[in-house]
């Protein structure tokens, strides 16, 4: 696809998002899509890792709940802004994707599978085991809300915290494609093709896997920070095998290695799971749906909806 | 030796006899297939609701509970296989798409028994009731079982994959598919033994397990996190490393229970393990694999 190609398709994207306030104004459609663009930012940076750099992590979560426990922890038990936590947040998952990255850099196959899953529930027990600072099993509540002077952003029917969500949402998709469109995301891609050959053109393999699981964690982290400051809460579910494999389920359904495909099923996949959870019965089998829907795609369409899309347009690459 | 060294000795037996079980079972397909079953918790987990299911509600007997649960997780095993698994033989990405594809049935199979089972906790009687003397301290008979029989299901299986042709076809398959292939073994037909035998290991094991603990949708995800850690302390490559490392975590973990408590015992596994893995890559009694 070409690089002129895609800022279209993202700018339209954008716009149409930006414009959903005029004539959407019901809080809880909005709140589904504050929900949309948190899932759409840990797809896409996800994507980063597993599908540009070739790095098996499966422990893209804990990035997000370190996130989530920062903001928390920062808030309520250091006092610090709102404001100020979100970005923190970044910085402390970017931490422990440096900190986790170390052993992974020299593992291969299905031994990074392990030991990234592993790190996550390393983290997962952490949080369990110190309950006097994180709250153990039940979580934290009533975190501090964001507003500027008097203005609360839950007002107007969430229209800041829209806002807010769908502006982090493309900071991050921006640096995302600036990232894999420059030498080293295409380096990346080498290292995910080729290890031989990329290391052959001095490529360092394990220097590329670090920083490609850093970069993916920064703005992970952050929308972990804005996640727990726009709920108010952090519960451990946030290291769930079940929010692991919605988010997973977004990257393939989407198109693996494309950033936007994953940011688009992210979107779909939350209203139509919400949708069904509405419906009797399906409150377990939408959950079956997914992933039956994502056996399907890795079976009969390997490139997801960006795949399949792809195909209805010339490639000039 | 003091009476609580003793109870954890004996915790640690029942504790390794069980990741032994379910270790040897993700053993088994790997070795063969090259594909790390996520579901095999979930498995498990099926295991325990078959044989309450035959035994409880049928009322037909705890025995034939556990028999069935064991050939009926074995047959979902070859459906998994059928389903999810053989048409990406082959493919470069196998790895990391089989990965995705178990952890996809583990989510069918755990909301798919939630859905048939409901929420409601259940629990299957002991297959003996009483207590057994063990080194000075009493166990419950049923975790005695456990203990002894781990270890005779565990050489059963060394015996299958040595003695028998079926099981060193298995073994052939894993080395090299192609020779076995030119020698006469039917490939698919030993992918598909493999995942029967490492499918109902997990149904036995989480009927034995449906005795001691509750039976919930969720119980096999910690069992598998354990097996996990079993498998890269032993490395995946062979089924005596895979049971030797499992009795290993099992008296590690007991002993960490006793001496840090049941709060910070899993954090620390899971950095002992970490740190395994940094300095041995390939797993602590493993040998280079990959």
């Amino acid at each position: 696809m070409t690089v002129q190609f895609l800022w279209i398709k993202l700018i339209l994207l954008f716009t149409l998002l930006a414009l959903v306030p005029l004539w959407v104004e019901s809080s809880y459609i909005r709140h589904l899509f504050i929900i949309a663009f948190i899932y759409a930012v840990i797809a896409s940076n996800w994507d980063l890792s597993l599908g540009y750099a070739g790095v098996f992590n499966f422990g893209h979560l804990t990035f997000f709940g370190i996130g989530v426990y920062t903001a928390a922890i920062a808030t309520k038990a250091l006092g610090v802004s709102p404001w100020l936590t979100i970005p923190l947040s970044g910085v402390t998952a970017a931490c422990a994707a440096l900190l986790m990255a170390a052993p992974v850099a020299r593992l291969k196959g299905i031994y990074v599978v392990l030991v990234t899953f592993a790190v996550s529930q390393l983290v997962l027990q952490l949080v369990l085991s110190q309950s006097q600072i994180t709250g153990g099993a039940e979580g934290m509540v009533r975190l501090p809300y964001l507003q500027i002077g008097d203005y609360k952003f839950i007002r107007d029917y969430k229209l800041g915290y829209y806002y807010m969500a769908l502006s982090l949402l493309m900071s991050s998709t921006l640096f995302l494609v600036w990232l894999t469109k420059s030498p080293f995301g295409k380096s990346l891609r080498a290292v995910r093709d080729n290890e031989d050959y990329a290391q052959a053109r001095g490529i360092s393999i394990s220097r590329q896997r670090v920083l490609a699981l850093v970069m993916s964690a920064i703005f992970t982290g952050i929308i972990g920070g804005f996640y727990a400051i726009y709920l108010r809460v952090a519960s451990p579910e946030v290291f769930s095998f079940g929010t692991m494999s919605l988010a997973l389920s977004m990257v393939l359904i989407g198109g693996v290695g494309t950033i936007w495909g994953p940011v688009i099923a992210a979107i779909a996949l939350t209203f139509a799971t919400e949708a069904m959870a509405g419906i009797r019965g399906m409150e377990e089998a939408r959950f079956i749906l997914v992933a039956i829907a994502m056996i399907a795609v890795l079976r009969l369409a390997p490139g997801g909806v960006a795949g399949l899309l792809s195909r209805l347009v010339p490639e000039k690459n | 030796m003091s009476d609580a060294l003793l109870t954890t000795l004996a915790s640690g037996l029942v504790l390794g006899s069980l990741y032994a079980l379910m270790a040897s079972g993700l053993s088994v397909v790997w070795t063969t297939l090259g594909v790390f079953n996520f579901a095999h918790g979930a498995l498990m987990m099926f295991g325990a609701y078959i044989a309450w299911t035959v035994s409880e509600a049928a009322g037909l007997g705890l025995l034939s509970g556990i028999l069935a649960g064991t050939i009926v997780t074995g047959l979902v095993g070859v459906i998994i296989e059928r389903l999810l698994i053989r048409s990406f033989y082959g493919n470069r990405n196998m790895l990391l798409i089989t990965v995705m594809t178990t952890l996809a049935a583990m989510i069918i199979i755990e909301k798919g028994a939630q859905m048939i089972w409901g929420a409601r906790l259940k629990q299957l009687p002991r297959l003996i009731e009483g207590e057994v003397s063990l080194f000075g301290t009493t166990v419950s008979a049923h975790e005695a079982l456990i203990i002894g029989l781990a270890p005779t299901i565990l050489l059963a299986l060394w015996a299958f994959t040595t003695i028998t042709s079926t099981g060193r076809s298995l073994r052939a398959v894993g080395q090299n598919q192609t020779s076995a292939a030119l020698i006469g073994i039917h490939v698919p037909r030993a992918f598909s033994i493999a995942f029967a035998i490492s499918a109902g290991l997990a149904g036995l094991t989480g009927a034995l397990l449906g005795s001691i603990r509750f039976i919930t949708p969720a119980m096999g995800s910690e069992p598998l996190v354990k097996a996990m850690i079993v498998v890269i302390f032993g490395g995946l490559g062979s089924l005596g490393a895979t049971a030797g490392a499992a009795y290993v975590i099992g008296m590690l973990e007991a002993i960490l229970i006793l001496t840090v408590g049941l709060y910070w015992t899993p954090s620390l596994m899971f950095l002992v393990m970490i740190i395994v893995l940094v300095l041995r890559p390939n797993g602590l009694f493993g040998r280079r694999l990959i």
